[in-house]
């Protein structure tokens, strides 16, 4: 069996007195899509935040490549190959869709990739190219999804966490932003996406893993997954 | 537009250098050197509150230990008091490395209420410190022993100096936001949980300003006590002395090149002038009026006038065409 790109054993986050995730455990295979799932508020974000060193863990371990991870800053943890695009984007809004391509590339050890990494973002999401110059709070909101995406890729990532990509965007959008996820996914990129909506995730993904209210409940293929009576049940409650 | 405000901006700089040779007043000549004082201590607050986004009410203790430094070199040295200016800045060094790291953990307003508690504290120890002068404060010379002493009748000679040490500081900022670091103190500034998701090493950056900001702070201090030679713990360490920073920083536009240099020149002939005409029982009066201009940009211009003013005249020139 090889060895998992990530493994996160019995991660917890504690805010204060506040539990943000008690337990949770899954593995992320190299070149795989795993979805996240959980309703709001099951720990999804502070799960991504806590991999990217936003948060720090209260317990648990997070092996990268076989290292453990769940001490080191952030910016250790994006040169070391992972990136994060946000919920909410979290873009630079004063700031012009190029020069929040550039800060996504902070982390990058040779700056001479730099061009051909915005290149690359630029073939991906056209729409960039065209509104290069134009500050980020201009943007609609599919495109500032596009820009939190490109400038995550700009790090040039071996795993890109997405959290929720696809909330608060039109239907065509969203299926523009998975064809593209799908594109990523196809070059090789591991993908691992915090989504609400398990229709959409489970449609592209390898493997996926369920929280409520701060603990993996489920794990599995895809399609195990979407076939578990569990399922809704871990998104809507006992009571269902 | 953009073109406009660089003229005028160009104005401002050419008047600055001109203005006191244009009056032969003295009173007003002191006007221009405190005008160019208070827009280096603004400026400086500027790198860290403006550009990082750090608001930091507490800057006041920068400019205390620079004005001590000065201060202490004479009196207990027997050195011009501007030998202390490098001492200053040195202790501005250690202190932001002492605060700093901790602080920084810190974010909005309780990074902002801990700046304002140090102060608080330094100013403090300062009123007990008997060596330094304790409440009283600590004088400069009297009469000039050499030139070193900087001891000048008229202001001028304080404006060339003080014109100098600003448009160093101006350049440095200059070339900062054009920098990586301006760059990333920006992205500090505008988000700092996506600056740091994006790998910019958060706290180093804002150490970095931090130290440049003090530096230059602390330098201000240390011009102040060697114009006034006089320094206490209120005029050094009083929260009015970083309110005044924020504020002129803020009215003129917090995070721009020239705004704290703005809203100086708008400030600083506000209240000498109350202070000349009220006298006495009115000193306060400039501080009713701050009151009054922070609600101003609170609520119509959060940018300052570097907001503002480029915002009327995109009001204007679609009417003009």
């Amino acid at each position: 069996m090889s060895e998992a790109l990530l493994r996160v054993s019995k991660l917890a986050v504690h805010y204060g007195d506040l539990v943000g995730i008690a337990e949770v455990s899954f593995e992320v295979e190299e070149g795989a899509v795993v979805a996240l799932l959980g309703a709001n508020g099951a720990g999804k974000t502070t799960t991504l935040n806590a991999l990217a060193g936003l948060v720090r863990a209260s317990g648990g371990t997070i092996l990268w490549r076989g290292e453990r991870i769940e001490e080191r800053s952030a910016h250790e943890i994006v040169a070391r190959g992972i990136a994060l695009a946000p919920e909410g984007w979290r873009l630079f809004v004063q700031q012009t869709v190029e020069q929040n391509l550039r800060l996504g590339a902070t982390a990058l050890a040779e700056r001479a990739r730099l061009a051909p990494l915005l290149e690359r973002v630029f073939s991906l999401f056209p729409r960039l190219a065209e509104r290069r110059r134009q500050s980020a709070g201009t943007l609609s909101g599919g495109e500032r999804q596009m820009l939190a995406v490109g400038r995550a890729l700009m790090s040039d990532p071996k795993l890109l966490m997405l959290d929720e990509p696809s909330l608060g965007l039109a239907p065509s959008v969203v299926d523009t932003m998975y064809e593209t996820l799908g594109r990523l996914s196809a070059a090789g990129l591991t993908l691992l996406i915090a989504e609400q909506s398990m229709e959409l995730a489970l449609e592209i993904a390898d493997r996926a893993t369920v929280l409520q209210t701060g603990r993996t409940v489920l794990s599995g293929t895809a399609r195990e997954i979407a076939e578990n009576p569990d399922l809704h049940r871990a998104y809507l409650g006992a009571a269902f | 537009m953009r073109a406009s405000l660089r003229r005028v901006l160009i104005a401002i700089a050419i008047l600055l250098a001109i203005a006191p040779v244009l009056t032969q007043d003295a009173f007003y000549q002191r006007i221009a050197a405190l005008v160019v004082l208070a827009a280096i201590s603004a400026s400086a607050w500027n790198v860290i509150g403006g550009y990082a986004g750090q608001v930091s009410f507490g800057h006041s203790v920068y400019f205390g230990i620079g004005g001590y430094a000065a201060l202490l070199a004479f009196t207990k040295l027997g050195l011009p008091p501007i030998a202390g200016a490098p001492l200053g800045i040195l202790a501005s060094f250690v202190l932001s490395a002492i605060v700093g790291l901790p602080s920084f953990r810190l974010r909005g307003h309780y990074f902002s209420m801990a700046t304002i508690a140090i102060a608080a504290l330094a100013g403090l120890l300062v009123t007990n410190w008997g060596y330094a002068g304790g409440a009283i404060g600590l004088m400069g010379p009297a009469t000039p022993r050499s030139p070193a002493d900087l001891l000048f009748r008229s202001p001028l000679p304080y404006y060339a100096i003080f014109l100098v040490v600003l448009a160093i500081l101006l350049v440095l900022t200059w070339w900062m936001e054009r920098s990586r670091m301006g760059f990333y103190l920006r992205a500090i500034g505008s988000g700092e949980r996506a600056a740091a998701s994006l790998g910019v090493p958060i706290r180093r950056y804002k150490l970095y300003a931090l130290f440049i900001s003090g530096a230059f702070t602390a330098l201000a201090g240390s011009l102040y006590a060697v114009m006034i030679g006089f320094i206490d713990p209120d005029s050094g360490f009083g929260i009015l002395v970083s309110v005044n920073m924020v504020v002129m920083a803020a009215l003129g536009g917090a995070g721009t090149l020239f705004g704290p240099l703005v809203g100086a020149i708008i400030l600083v002939p506000l209240e000498e002038t109350t202070n000349a005409l009220l006298g006495g029982g009115g000193t306060g009066a400039a501080y009713v009026a701050y009151g009054v201009i922070i609600m101003l940009i609170a609520r119509f211009s959060p940018g300052g006038l570097a907001q503002f003013l480029p915002r009327i005249a995109a009001r204007k020139s679609p009417r003009a065409a």
